[in-house]
């Protein structure tokens, strides 16, 4: 078992790796009684046509990998999964991703106990025709729910515009349409694919015994075949948006913008985590809540909430920024102004890096707010970064300028909301 | 988890200690009985007093300063509890020891500016401040729609009690916002500070002493005031026929909500029977609603119901088709029916009372529901936590049986989503 300490944080988190490719994660807390645990694959969304073991092209429904998910819960024994955990006061629960799909549960009694059986009804999938088609309404509920989210459709509107072809332009729930044409036989494929050990791995964090732990895993899981991957249908995605602009209307009374910037990997010498904090960087320093942008947009009453966030795929980095405002186009000037002409300096990047550092620390007394940053680091830099305080600490201002001149700030889509006209 | 109260004369002091935390967490509550037309203002004050102060003349540099003190968070709410209005102040900033020594005190000091030193000029706030307040206030009020469900619990309400403060809306009023100046907020402000009902409660790891001094010396407040109205609303007449209210929208889903108050509990019964009624109903992924509605009958995603201790009330919500409308009210009347005569097991009591230890338990990981746990014990006269675990134990199936006898459906109110179909 290899030790990982995270330093500046007085913490020690494990990783161990099965014979047959499973991953195991864990941060025991010595101070805490609650756990969390979660079973993850490294399937989701992205996944559109893959060749499977018996050298067959699939090419299932969108929406798959979330319905597949939903689908878990489903036993053979009759058993509902969210009955077991709660019998010991444990919540359960499951979420679909871009790039994977996790099952998790939190509590603070019976861990032996609800650990096996979180890694036993994941491995055991029971899909009929009557059981699949029961979801469809279900899961209709849930995609029509998000939809009447507006800042959910002025998102889906945007990936459209910045990925051509990449699955990021498709939701993760998939459409109302595809969802009906889901058959057993579909959820089959995609789990003998990817619900494998060596496409998996388990985090664990809170209170609980390692050795403990790490037995249960082996019992439960060390049996289970490694596999070959499924080969995944690489797409092509060009470096360029797909679309400068797009409209599109909704019952609003206050108009949103979202804007992106596509910005692929290849054109920086920056790379992992490393480039991931510089962008981060960069975008606080521009729009952060102590920004001048914001100070300004904000007097001007040009702005009613803004969200910012980076996405990851293999090739890109895209920024997404969305803002809800009275003066759309307005405000899209300021937002291209900014960017043209970015100012940064030692002082202002040194009070987001305390502000950084603080946060870390503060983060790692939350066991909910912990497994999501493990799980982050997990999915995207397929391992545990154990110096994050030290990496942001030695963060340099002339790389972030370097860094600025890398990026081609006009390869950006914009997408305006705005009212009905009845 | 130990909490201890101290009367301060002109505020009520809440010390909970624990190990467990990190940081520190001040929460300062401004409360009084809440009036429709005062809420406006405190809305608007509670956005103002954090745009800037007479030392940090922008938000800016406040949020400068917040960020320099180890990036010390705060914000001000303004939220309806039962009978009264909390305009509440809360700062979350880490120990001393992860910082540097007298980041804490100066975080308090800081916390005392924002609250004490407005920026207000010869009985005035900034015009231009002012203004950007209302404009959000304004946003605010104009994108209510757009969050479905908030909106529709909001209707819900509405057409449950018009008059009641249960249906009073937390966004404020446009036709009061036109009122609000300079001066008369001014007036507002002071109000609140010198007649409010004052609470301070802090969570984390301190010396009580050293706490207790640094509160004293950084929150003077002079007039000595004691609370008289009660908290909780009264209790309604339940309707004899369910009044059913619909509204259009043009979303995709329709929201559906029913209000289900209940006749006179005793204390007992609200803090212990009744809320595992409420787990064993609707409380999450392992109750009927859940079950039935949802596995069973597919009908919808998300179903759920909330006891809101304070009015009186609990409310069922789900996302359904509006095609699925009279189905979906008929199939939780028959659960809810199914409470009211016992069908629901004993392991399924077992498993309600779990769930609210297995909570209860937790609540030491988390600053915010120490403070709101301490909140309860105090103003709704709940017992101590470890009480309440001991007390819920021995909840008999009868009591909970008795309890869901008591509640009725009154208001059934529909946001009926008409997107893409022809009228």
């Amino acid at each position: 078992m290899k030790t990982i300490n995270l330093k500046g944080l007085e913490m020690d988190a494990y990783e161990e790796t099965l014979e047959n490719g499973l991953k195991i994660y864990m941060l025991p807390y010595e101070n805490k009684k609650n756990y969390f645990i979660s079973f993850a694959t490294r399937f989701g969304s992205d996944v559109l046509e893959f060749i499977d073991e018996n050298n067959e092209k699939q090419v299932p429904p969108l929406g798959i990998a979330h319905f597949l998910e939903h689908k878990m819960f489903e036993q053979s024994s009759g058993e509902d999964p969210f009955t077991f955990f709660s019998k010991s006061g444990t919540d359960s629960n499951a979420s679909t991703s871009f790039d994977n799909t996790q099952y998790i549960c939190y509590g603070t009694k019976d861990f032996a106990t609800n650990l096996r059986y979180l890694l036993n009804f994941v491995m055991s999938p029971y899909y009929t025709d009557q059981n699949v088609e029961k979801e469809k309404g279900i899961i209709a509920e849930e995609i029509k729910m998000y939809e009447d989210m507006k800042e959910f459709a002025l998102e889906m509107r945007l990936r459209e515009c910045v990925y051509k072809n990449h699955p990021r332009r498709y939701d993760i729930a998939g459409t109302v349409e595809e969802i009906e044409k889901i058959t057993k036989e579909d959820l089959y494929h995609c789990y003998n694919s990817f619900y494998i050990p060596n496409n998996m791995f388990v985090l664990i964090v809170g209170n609980f015994k390692k050795e403990e732990a790490l037995k249960i895993i082996r019992e439960e899981l060390a049996d289970k075949k490694e596999k070959t991957l499924p080969t995944i249908k690489s797409i092509a995605e060009p470096s360029k948006v797909n679309e400068k602009e797009a409209i599109i209307t909704s019952n609003v009374e206050i108009p949103k913008i979202a804007y992106a910037l596509k910005f692929p990997i290849k054109n920086t010498s920056l790379s992992g985590v490393e480039l991931d904090l510089y962008l981060h960087m960069l975008t606080t320093i521009i729009f952060g809540a102590s920004s001048l942008f914001r100070e300004r947009v904000r007097q001007e009453k040009l702005l009613s909430s803004l969200y910012t966030e980076w996405e990851s795929t293999e090739e890109y980095k895209v920024f997404y920024l969305m803002a809800s405002t009275i003066e759309p186009e307005q405000l899209i000037k300021e937002i291209k102004k900014e960017l043209e002409n970015i100012e940064c300096n030692e002082q202002t990047m040194n009070r987001i890096k305390k502000v950084w550092i603080s946060s870390e620390v503060r983060m790692i007394d939350n066991i909910d707010a912990t497994v999501n940053n493990l799980y982050d680091d997990i999915i995207r830099y397929q391992r545990i970064i154990p110096n994050k305080l030290e990496l942001i600490k030695n963060m340099k201002l002339k790389k972030l300028k370097e860094l600025i001149k890398e990026i081609d700030f006009k390869n950006s889509s914009i997408v305006k909301m705005v009212k009905d006209k009845d | 988890m130990k909490y201890t109260k101290k009367d301060l004369g002109s505020y009520n002091l809440h010390l909970i200690n624990t190990n467990r935390l990190k940081t520190i967490t001040i929460k300062v509550v401004f409360h009084t009985p809440i009036k429709k037309e005062e809420i406006m203002k405190r809305i608007i004050l509670s956005d103002i007093l954090l745009q800037s102060t007479k030392k940090y003349n922008s938000k800016r540099l406040l949020t400068i300063e917040a960020e320099e003190l180890y990036a010390a968070s705060i914000g001000i709410s303004s939220q309806r509890m039962g009978n009264y209005i909390h305009t509440s102040f809360i700062l979350e900033v880490l120990q001393d020891k992860y910082t540097e020594a007298g980041n804490l005190e100066k975080s308090i000091e800081f916390l005392k500016e924002i609250i004490f030193n407005p920026d207000i000029t010869e009985k005035a706030f900034q015009k231009d401040k002012l203004d950007l307040s209302k404009y959000n206030s304004v946003v605010a009020i104009q994108s209510l729609k757009e969050d479905a469900s908030n909106y529709s619990a909001i209707r819900l309400l509405e057409a449950y009690d018009k008059d009641s403060p249960i249906s009073y809306r937390m966004t404020g009023y446009i036709e009061d916002l036109e009122k609000i100046d300079e001066k008369n907020l001014t007036e507002t402000y002071q109000k609140m500070i010198e007649n409010d009902y004052v609470d301070i409660y802090v969570a984390g790891d301190f010396e009580e002493k050293e706490m207790t001094a640094l509160i004293k010396q950084y929150f003077k407040l002079k007039k000595i005031k004691k609370q008289k109205e009660n908290y909780f609303l009264p209790y309604r007449k339940i309707r004899h026929r369910k009044l059913i209210a619909k509204e259009t929208i043009d979303n995709s889903q329709s929201k559906l909500l029913i209000a289900c108050p209940y006749k006179k509990l005793s204390d007992y019964e609200r803090d212990y029977a009744l809320v595992l009624a409420n787990i064993i109903f609707g409380g999450g992924t392992d109750s009927k609603l859940f079950k039935n509605v949802r596995e069973k009958h597919s009908l919808c995603y998300s179903i759920y119901s909330t006891v809101h201790k304070l009015d009186n009330l609990m409310i069922v919500a789900a996302g359904i088709d509006r095609n699925n409308f009279r189905k979906t009210v008929d199939l939780i009347t028959k659960n809810l029916n199914a409470m009211k005569k016992g069908y629901f097991t004993e392991k399924d009591i077992e498993t309600a009372k779990e769930f609210y230890n297995s909570s209860l338990l937790e609540i030491d990981e988390n600053a915010n529901r120490l403070i709101s746990e301490a909140m309860a014990e105090d103003i709704l006269k709940m017992d101590s936590v470890e009480g309440r675990m001991e007390r819920m134990n021995s909840v008999k199936k009868a009591d909970i049986v008795k309890v869901c006898k008591k509640i009725g459906i009154d208001t059934v109110f529909l946001l009926e989503g008409v997107k893409n179909e022809d009228n």
